[in-house]
C-alpha cells in the first residue's frame, strides 16, 4: 500500500515536471522566434523600401535593385529569405529583378549545391528557391530531385518544376507518381503539371497508357481540365476497359467534360445496374455534363433506381438538359429525389 | 507610369487596399500612391469594413483571405450598403475557377490572381475607375 502511494506520488512529480520542461520548453522557443523576427526586422528595415520599390515594378532606374544587391552578411541572408518570400507572390519584370539580386548574391548557385546537401529541409528549401527564381537551366537538377528519399524534397522539386513550367519536365514529373516506394503524390504532381502548358498533351496521352493507376488517373484528369480533346479516344478505351474503378470514374468525368453527343451512348452504357455504382454515378454526372439529350430516355429510367443518390444525379442531370430533359421528369414530380435535385439546382441558379 | 487620378485640381482617387501579408500590402499602397491614387491600406478585413463605412473609397482593392471577414465577406457588405456600386477588384490566392466564379457571382468587378504582376494590376484598376466614371 505504502510503496503503491510512493509510487503514485513519483509518477505526479515526474509527469509535472514534464509538463513544466514542455512548457519552458515552447516559451523559450517562441522567445527566440520572435527575437530573431525582430533581428531580421531590424535587418531588413534598411532594405524594406528598396525591396517594395523593386517589387512594385517602380524601380525605373534601377538604382533599388543595385542597393540590394549590396546587402552584405547576416542582412543579405535575411533579404534573401525575404526576396524568396515575395517571389511566391508577384510575377513579371519585378519578379525579374528580384530574381537577378538573388544571382548577384550567389544564392541560385548555393540552392545548386544545396541540392546535394545532407540535410532534406536544405534541399526543399533549395529546390523551391530555383523554382521561385524561375531558373530553367536547373531543370535536370530538379527532375533528379523528383526521386529524392525525402518526400518534402520530391514534392518541392515538383513544385519547383512547375513554377519553371518548362513542359520537358512533364514525363519525368508523370513518371515520378508511380516510382516504387519514392512516389510523387498525384495531387502535387497534378498541380506542377497544370503550370506546363500545352506542350503536355502528348505526355498526358502516354500517362494514360502507364501500368501505375493513379498515373493514368492523373494523366485522364489532366486531360480534362486542359481540355486535350486528342485524349479522347484513350479516355474511352479508359472508361471501358481499365482495371482500376478510380481511372473509370475519372474518365468518364473527363469525357463529360471533354466528350462529343455519340459519348453519351458509351456513358450510358456504363450506368448499368452491373457496373459498380460509384462508376454508375460518376456517369450519370457525366451525362450530364455532356448535355446530349441521347441520354434522356436511360436517366429517366435512372430515375426509379434502387439507389437515392443516383436517382437524384439523373434527376439533376435532366433537368440540366433543357425541356426534353424536364419533360422526362413528368410522373416524377413527388419523387423526393426529384424534389432534392430541383432545390438544388435552384439554390446553385440563386448563388450565381 | 501616370495615373488617371481624377480630373485636374481635383483631390485624387481614393483606393482602399486590405491585404493581412504586409508585402503585398505594402506594394501595392507603393504602387498605386506612385500613380497618383491616395491609398489607404490596411491588414484585416475588419479594417477595411470599418474604413469603408467611415470613408467610402472610389475603388477597392480586396484580398479574399483574411482574419476576420474575408474579402469576400467585406464585397458583400459593400453590395449591401449605401455605396454599391464602388468598384471591387480581389487579389487572391485562391485560383481555381470555382473561387474566381464566387467572387464574381458576389460582385467583383475584377480578380485577379497572386502571384500577380504589379503592372497589370494597375491597369486594371485605371480601367475600372474609367468603366465607373
Amino acid at each position: 500500500m505504502i510503496i503503491g502511494a510512493a509510487l503514485l506520488v513519483g509518477a505526479t512529480v515526474v509527469i509535472l515536471g514534464a509538463c513544466v520542461l514542455l512548457v519552458i520548453l515552447v516559451v523559450a522557443v517562441r522567445a527566440r522566434r520572435h527575437s530573431r523576427n525582430q533581428r531580421d526586422e531590424m535587418l531588413m528595415s534598411p532594405l524594406r523600401s528598396a525591396l517594395i520599390t523593386v517589387a512594385s515594378g517602380e524601380d525605373d532606374d534601377g538604382a533599388a535593385a543595385e542597393q540590394l544587391t549590396w546587402a552584405t552578411g547576416v542582412s543579405r541572408v535575411v533579404l534573401d529569405r525575404n526576396i524568396v518570400e515575395m517571389l511566391g507572390k508577384i510575377r513579371g519584370v519585378p519578379a525579374d529583378q528580384l530574381v537577378h539580386v538573388l544571382e548577384v548574391h550567389g544564392a541560385v548557385d548555393a540552392a545548386v549545391e544545396d541540392l546535394t546537401s545532407r540535410s532534406s529541409v536544405r534541399r526543399a528549401r533549395a529546390a523551391q528557391l530555383l523554382g521561385l527564381a524561375r531558373a530553367k537551366d536547373t531543370v535536370p537538377l530538379l527532375v533528379t530531385a523528383l526521386g529524392d528519399e525525402s518526400v518534402e524534397v520530391r514534392n518541392s522539386a515538383a513544385y519547383a518544376l512547375g513554377l519553371i513550367g518548362d513542359p520537358a519536365a512533364a514525363g519525368p514529373v508523370l513518371a515520378a507518381i508511380g516510382a516504387p516506394e519514392r512516389g510523387l503524390p498525384a495531387a502535387t504532381a497534378a498541380e506542377a503539371l497544370q503550370s506546363m502548358g500545352v506542350g503536355i498533351s502528348e505526355v498526358l496521352r502516354d500517362g494514360m497508357a502507364d501500368d501505375n493507376a493513379r498515373t493514368r488517373m492523373v494523366a485522364a484528369h489532366l486531360s480534362a481540365e486542359r481540355s486535350f480533346t486528342l485524349g479522347l479516344p484513350q479516355l474511352r478505351r479508359l472508361l471501358s476497359d481499365d482495371p482500376d474503378l478510380t481511372v473509370r470514374e475519372t474518365s468518364a468525368t473527363a469525357i463529360g467534360r471533354l466528350g462529343r453527343g455519340e459519348d453519351a451512348d458509351t456513358l450510358v452504357r456504363h450506368t448499368a445496374d452491373t457496373e459498380p455504382l460509384s462508376l454508375r454515378r460518376a456517369c450519370v454526372v457525366a451525362l450530364g455534363e455532356l448535355g446530349d439529350t441521347r441520354a434522356v430516355p436511360a436517366l429517366a429510367e435512372i430515375l426509379d433506381d434502387s439507389d437515392p443518390r443516383l436517382a437524384e444525379l439523373a434527376a439533376t442531370a435532366l433537368l440540366s438538359m433543357g425541356a426534353e430533359g424536364s419533360a422526362a421528369l413528368a410522373g416524377h414530380e413527388d419523387d423526393p429525389a426529384v424534389r432534392t435535385a430541383r432545390l438544388l439546382v435552384s439554390l446553385q441558379r440563386a448563388s450565381a | 507610369m501616370s495615373a488617371p487620378a481624377g480630373e485636374p485640381d481635383a483631390s485624387p482617387v481614393r483606393v482602399l487596399v486590405a491585404d493581412d501579408d504586409a508585402d503585398i500590402r505594402d506594394l501595392v499602397e507603393f504602387k498605386l500612391t506612385q500613380a497618383g491614387y491616395a491609398v489607404e491600406a490596411v491588414p484585416d478585413g475588419i479594417s477595411a469594413w470599418e474604413a469603408f463605412e467611415a470613408n467610402p473609397p472610389q475603388l477597392a482593392v480586396l484580398d479574399v483571405m483574411m482574419p476576420g471577414l474575408s474579402g469576400i465577406d467585406v464585397l458583400r457588405k459593400i453590395r449591401e450598403s449605401e455605396f454599391p456600386s464602388v468598384p471591387v477588384l480581389l487579389l487572391s490566392a485562391k485560383s481555381r475557377d470555382s473561387d474566381v466564379d464566387t467572387g464574381f457571382a458576389v460582385g467583383a468587378d475584377d480578380y485577379v490572381i497572386k502571384p500577380f504582376s504589379p503592372r497589370e494590376l494597375l491597369h486594371r484598376v485605371n480601367g475600372m475607375l474609367a468603366r465607373a466614371r
